[in-house]
């Protein structure tokens, strides 16, 4: 029996080929099925997320003869021409199907290196190919040696340490300037997208209050909706100034919205508490002098992305000590697998069990 | 059997261990977990107390006579609050920061000639004496970890003005939470400081000749005094705060520390 992984990802193909190979939900546990009652696969796994498409399988065939079944299966399945997908696929086999696996549960083959959504898009993968009885004794003590891999990664090395998205580094520094971000008021310039997805950050920690204010009231008034905020008319946000905590701004602006000596006559009727000023704007909106203000600091895209760009460095620098980890779990792991059965034609006791639960 | 200023001596180690340890947490950028740190300031403050102990018990009364037991109790105190605030464990690196000041205090009470006697053994065994004595110095305790905190405010600051990604890697706490903190302790220790100060008039010396405002340590206490409770008044009168009270902070406790024994030295009542 050989252990293979074949599919796609960002690596290989981009959005439009990986959206043709996505698998809904739904159809994961039909096409399991269909792959076991074809006998390419005594055991097989899918996973389908937005950045891959990847099928994890135990087959009685050899790893090129396996790859070549998959293969057709899939461009059957999915209804697509052979030079359509043979160009976008990568399959390994054995140490390196594990590898890869234990890469993929702790994040070091994502877009973002180290993130940790995929390793619950994965626990939900196996738990659909649980559900569908399409696991035995490999792929269970497989998945769960991969969750337990990530895990370590996890808790031993900074591969995920630090934010690598501009509202999550916005949300670590307010957390820096601030006494926790309960009760603080924030209030966003320029319904845009980014400021937007930083707005909801800040809210998501605890930030009590959200003022949006637009050139469009309606704008300002659907975004302010959406977050459960209020809308000011663009006219009066200075009015609001004296309350606020956190100030994200990214309006089209050829100029300044805030300029030094606007701010400076702003806080004279704020309390002295810190204020933090967003600037996602491109032009900018807000005048860097401000930052020379006492008790004012001022972050524009270029800080913020450099924070994000500084921790993904971080990462990268981490990467090695993963791959050792993962290379010597994986040849432990295949090493106990490639055993032979202590007696009377049973197999090894590591691989007894039946399929547990992702934990 | 160890004696009061051996033991002392031993922690007074510990602390410079501390500091020592404390250079390499700040080679990291205070990332990494600090348990360590505050397990040797613990040891140090346990053996601190028995110096303290053996002490008050060998004279039979409370351990602020001289310079030495003077500077041994300001440490005693210091260390004390610090371990309380660094239960919690976003406030543990302010040992990091206080720990050379720790060792400062410990170095300077073991100094030679600074354990003077008082030959009739009386002074403090009046609770007035001691009560003026102990708060006093627990005022200082107070003023030197808010000289640490504002410190830590002030490195927290320049980071985030400089837009340095160690303002997010380092564990120190919000800007908010430490001036909040340095607040609380310089009004902490005014408050000590005034309680204390105010047991001065009713310690009766009448054998001393000078008058109390002729006394350079009276003077002294009066100004430092005065000079607390008006950062303090500022803060609430005027909205002083962030860096220059930072900067008035740490400027008004090494004002304190450069000058605390020369008075003393000085000082005819206080001898």
């Amino acid at each position: 029996m050989s252990l293979i992984v074949v599919g796609l990802s960002h690596h290989t193909c981009p959005v439009s080929v990986r959206e043709k190979f996505a698998f809904g939900q739904e159809e994961i546990a039909p096409s399991l099925a269909k792959m076991q009652q074809s006998g390419l696969a005594d055991e097989c796994v899918l996973l389908s997320t937005c950045n891959r498409v990847e099928v994890y399988v135990a087959s009685p065939f050899s790893g090129s003869e396996a790859f070549e079944r998959i293969h057709h299966f899939l461009q059957k399945d999915r209804g697509c021409e052979e030079e359509e997908l043979l160009p976008s696929l990568y399959s390994h086999v054995d140490s390196d199907c594990i590898e890869h696996l234990f890469k993929v549960a702790s994040g070091l083959d994502s877009l973002v290196l180290g993130e940790t959504e995929i390793l619950g898009q994965l626990k939900d993968a196996y738990q659909c190919a649980v559900g569908a009885k399409s696991t035995g004794k490999a792929l269970n003590k497989l998945f769960q040696k991969a969750f337990h891999v990530a895990k370590h990664i996890r808790s031993n090395t900074g591969i995920q340490r630090g934010s690598t998205s501009v509202g999550s580094v916005a949300v670590e520094l307010a957390e820096r300037i601030f006494d926790g971000l309960e009760g603080k008021r924030v209030m966003v310039i320029g319904a845009g997208d980014t400021s937007e997805k930083t707005a909801r950050s800040l809210l998501s920690r605890g930030a009590s209050e959200l003022l949006v204010t637009n050139r469009s009231i309606e704008r300002a008034r659907a975004l302010a909706d959406e977050l459960d905020g209020r809308a000011v008319a663009f006219e009066d946000w200075q009015e609001e100034f004296h309350h606020l905590d956190i100030v994200i701004s990214s309006t089209s602006a050829p100029t300044y919205v805030l300029n030094r000596l606007k701010v400076q006559q702003l806080i004279q009727h704020r309390p002295a508490t810190p204020l933090l000023l967003i600037d996602i704007a491109v032009p900018r909106d807000i005048d860097p002098e401000i930052n020379e203000l006492e008790n004012v600091y001022v972050y524009n895209i270029d800080h913020l992305q450099s924070i994000a760009q500084d921790y993904l460095e971080q990462r990268q620098s981490e990467l090695t000590k993963c791959e050792t980890y993962i290379r010597s779990k994986a040849q432990e792991w295949l090493e106990a697998w490639k055993t032979p059965p202590k007696r009377g034609g049973g197999t090894d006791s590591y691989f007894q069990a039946g399929p547990s639960g992702a934990s | 059997m160890l004696t009061d200023r051996q033991w002392f001596l031993c922690a007074t180690l510990l602390y410079g261990l501390g500091m020592m340890y404390s250079v390499f947490l700040w080679r990291k950028g205070f990332r990494k977990d600090d348990r360590i740190h505050y397990f040797l300031l613990l040891a140090g403050f346990a053996l601190n107390t028995t110096a303290m102990f053996m002490r008050g018990f060998s004279f039979n009364r409370c351990p602020v006579n001289n310079l030495f037991e003077a500077t041994m109790f300001v440490d005693w105190s210091a260390v004390g609050v610090y371990l309380i605030l660094g239960l919690w464990q976003k406030f543990r690196f302010v040992g990091a920061f206080a720990s050379p000041i720790f060792l400062f205090l410990g170095i300077f009470a073991l100094m030679p000639g600074l354990d003077h006697q008082d030959p009739e053994g009386q002074i403090t065994k009046n609770w007035a004496v001691s009560l003026h004595a102990v708060l006093i110095l627990f005022s200082y305790g107070a003023f030197g970890l808010c000289a640490v905190a504002s410190g830590m405010y002030l490195i927290q600051e320049r980071h985030l003005k400089t837009h340095n990604i160690l303002a997010i890697l380092s564990k120190l706490p919000s800007i908010e939470r430490l001036e909040s903190i340095a607040s609380r302790l310089v009004l902490a220790g005014v408050i000590l400081l005034s309680v204390g100060l105010s047991f001065a008039p009713f310690l009766g010396q009448p054998d001393r000749p000078l008058a109390w405002y002729q006394d350079a340590k009276v003077i002294w206490s009066i100004v430092i005094w005065a000079t607390y409770v008006g950062v303090v008044s500022s803060r609430y009168l005027w909205r002083f705060g962030g860096r220059p009270m930072a900067w008035a902070l740490i400027a008004c406790f090494v004002f304190l520390i450069l000058t605390f024994s020369g008075t003393n030295l000085m000082s005819e009542m206080h001898q």
